[in-house]
């Protein structure tokens, strides 16, 4: 490799994975890190720690002068982002590359188109990939509603300034349209001082599903197939597993050309994942966006396809050509995580921070636990409640679901509440076994049962 | 003095301070080996690899000069005495710029507010305050050094 020494920019269990990666590469490591993380776990498995500044996020991990001042200081030559914090600010990147540190990641510029929506909309339309299909501005209620059944019902107003529900009302036929398009109208000329809507298709019964790439910046594109993230809460992932099975063949092989045709369009570098969201009731599929970083579920695809993601990363940050062709790459068997936060359900989910008093992760055959913590780990206040992932691999899904089941069951975390119960109770749901599941289907239908269920 | 000289410096000053007879570090960039003992030689330092930092686009085999260890540092102070600690990693300066003079010196009396060093991060300078009135007893952070969150810097004697 042309370097040799990388500087690891998060922590918790990422870090923790990058840092391994690095090791099994024969790289040296050093770790920045917070005030409240000195005595981590991947604090000890770095070659050398330093630490940037107090707990906060905000003067630690979040400032990218901290961070490459810290990486030139302590001798490194490539610097890995992580996921979350950084991953995706090309200011970072830039800061990088002018200090002749690689960046393990895409390039600022690519960080830059792809993170900016509409751009990325446009890059999606250059590239042939399909839109949530939508219209220009309605300015009349007739415009609407030809609109509206041109896209097909349901259909949902929005705002053409602004987002976050504002100014948004869903409409399943034209007597929605005559009754809410003033009223949201007038709620985004309050919001955003302009009441100017436009028509989308709605898209009801969703799956979120993703396609792994790897790019090598010049053109030559990877996919390691899809990855089903529709089990979320509040936009959160809690459940991924690979393949998107429950996703038509033709409709699979569709989304990673589209993927490998939208990286392949800007010379993608590096990791990247292409979000689409699958419309369950019309078969067909729109982009949402793409992620610029490696993702928390590239467990997942690291499971049906035996490839080290993270070690790809790395040899592509150091220039190497990609070390596999499309052919090379084969999905074998099935692969679900559950993500394991300190959290308390059954207190909406408020965080629960404190000291693991007793950690016995489950062992066996296809059983992985990506995780920083340890007997006797105190989980900080400061950072997400995410504490790490369980992922399983089994020849078939019913096979990974029910060594989910045994691994959950077998995983013991004392000291602190955690989320394994409700994630037991998620897999062995009828709707996930079936896999008859949509983006809203964890809110709508699974949180109540469990409600029930714990009698709370 | 570059890094690596302030290193083997730092390891001599620790193995002269301890009971042992002998100290032998190798590293892949590195081979260092003292004695106490008469009968062997006093100091072999053997560096492996060139010192310059190889540039990305070089070939595979150039290797970075590495820091083996850490700079050792001073985490003890005298009893009575008040650290400033960096409040973030950075560039420790005793001056405002190169070849000025240092904003403050040992023996020297400050008020709360004096300045007393910049810590810089890429370029980004931030005066660092003595935060008591008293006497420098102590300057412990090396001038152009990278210190790190809640590093020693300076030590003042509040009584004075």
């Amino acid at each position: 490799m042309n370097f040799s020494r990388v500087f690891v920019a998060n922590r918790g269990e990422i870090a923790v994975r990058v840092l391994r990666a690095c090791r099994a590469l024969g790289l040296e490591t050093v770790i920045g890190v917070s005030d409240a993380d000195r005595h981590s776990s991947g604090a000890r498995l770095a070659d050398r720690v330093v630490v940037l500044g107090p707990a906060p996020s905000k003067d630690s991990y979040l400032n990218p002068n901290l961070i490459v001042a810290a990486a030139m200081g302590s001798g490194c030559n490539a610097l890995h982002p992580g996921y979350g914090f950084l991953s995706e600010r090309a200011e970072l990147a830039d800061l990088c590359s002018e200090s002749d540190i690689a960046f393990v990641g895409p390039t600022a510029d690519t960080i830059r188109q792809v993170g900016d929506k509409i751009s990325a909309r446009e890059l999606a339309q250059a590239a042939n990939v399909p839109l949530v299909p939508g219209t220009g501005e309605v300015t009349t209620v007739e415009a609407a509603k030809s609109a509206a059944n041109d896209l097909e019902y349901p259909v949902v107003l929005k705002a053409t300034a602004g987002g976050g529900g504002r100014g948004m009302a869903v409409a399943r036929s034209d007597e929605d349209i005559a009754k809410n398009f003033d009223a949201a109208s007038l709620e985004a000329e309050e919001a955003f001082g302009d009441g100017t809507l436009y028509v989308e298709r709605f898209v009801e019964n969703a799956r979120h599903v993703e396609i792994q790439i790897l790019g090598d910046g010049n053109g030559a594109i990877l996919h390691f197939g899809d990855r089903d993230c529709s089990a979320q809460r509040r936009y959160q992932k809690v459940v991924e597993e690979a393949p998107a099975t429950a996703v038509p063949n033709d409709i699979r092989e569709d989304m990673r050309a589209a993927a490998v045709r939208l990286a392949e369009s800007i010379n993608y570098r590096n990791a990247g994942t292409v979000e689409f969201l699958y419309d369950q009731n019309r078969n067909a599929f729109y982009f949402i966006e793409v992620n610029a970083r490696i993702q928390v579920e590239h467990p997942v695809t690291e499971e049906i396809t035996g490839v080290d993601l993270v070690a790809q990363q790395l040899k592509i940050a150091a220039g190497e050509p990609l070390s596999l062709t499309q052919d090379m790459i084969n999905l074998s068997g099935h692969a679900i995580e559950c993500r394991i936060n300190a959290e308390m359900p059954g207190r909406d989910f408020a965080p629960s921070p404190g000291q693991i008093t007793a950690w016995l992760p489950p062992v066996g055959d296809g059983i992985r636990i990506d995780s920083h913590c340890e007997q006797g780990y105190t989980v900080p206040p400061y950072y997400d409640s995410m504490i790490g992932k369980l992922i399983v691999h089994g020849t078939t899904r019913a096979q990974a679901i029910s060594r989910m089941r045994g691994a959950l069951a077998d995983f013991r975390i004392d000291g602190i509440h955690t989320n394994t119960h409700l994630q037991a109770f998620l897999v062995g749901h009828q709707d996930f076994k079936n896999n008859k599941i949509d983006t809203r289907w964890l809110e709508r239908t699974l949180l109540p049962a469990y409600t029930k269920v714990m009698g709370v | 003095m570059d890094q690596t000289q302030k290193d083997i410096r730092a390891l001599v000053r620790l193995f002269e301070q301890s009971d042992w007879d002998d100290l032998r570090v190798e590293t892949s960039d590195l081979k260092l080996v003292i004695s106490k003992n008469s009968n062997a030689p006093g100091l072999t330092v053997t560096e492996n690899v060139p010192r310059a930092r190889a540039p990305l686009s070089s070939s595979p085999d150039s290797v970075e000069v590495a820091e083996p260890v850490a700079k050792e540092k001073v985490t003890e102070i005298p009893d009575g005495a008040v650290a400033v600690t960096a409040p973030n990693l950075g560039t420790f300066w005793r001056a405002p710029k190169p070849g000025a003079a240092a904003y403050i010196e040992v023996g020297q009396k400050v008020d709360a507010d004096t300045t007393v060093c910049l810590i810089e991060v890429m370029k980004l300078f931030t005066p660092i305050s003595a935060g008591v009135s008293g006497t420098i007893i102590d300057v412990v952070a090396e001038n152009s050094a990278m210190v790190e969150f809640g590093d020693m810097l300076v030590l003042i004697d509040p009584n004075t």
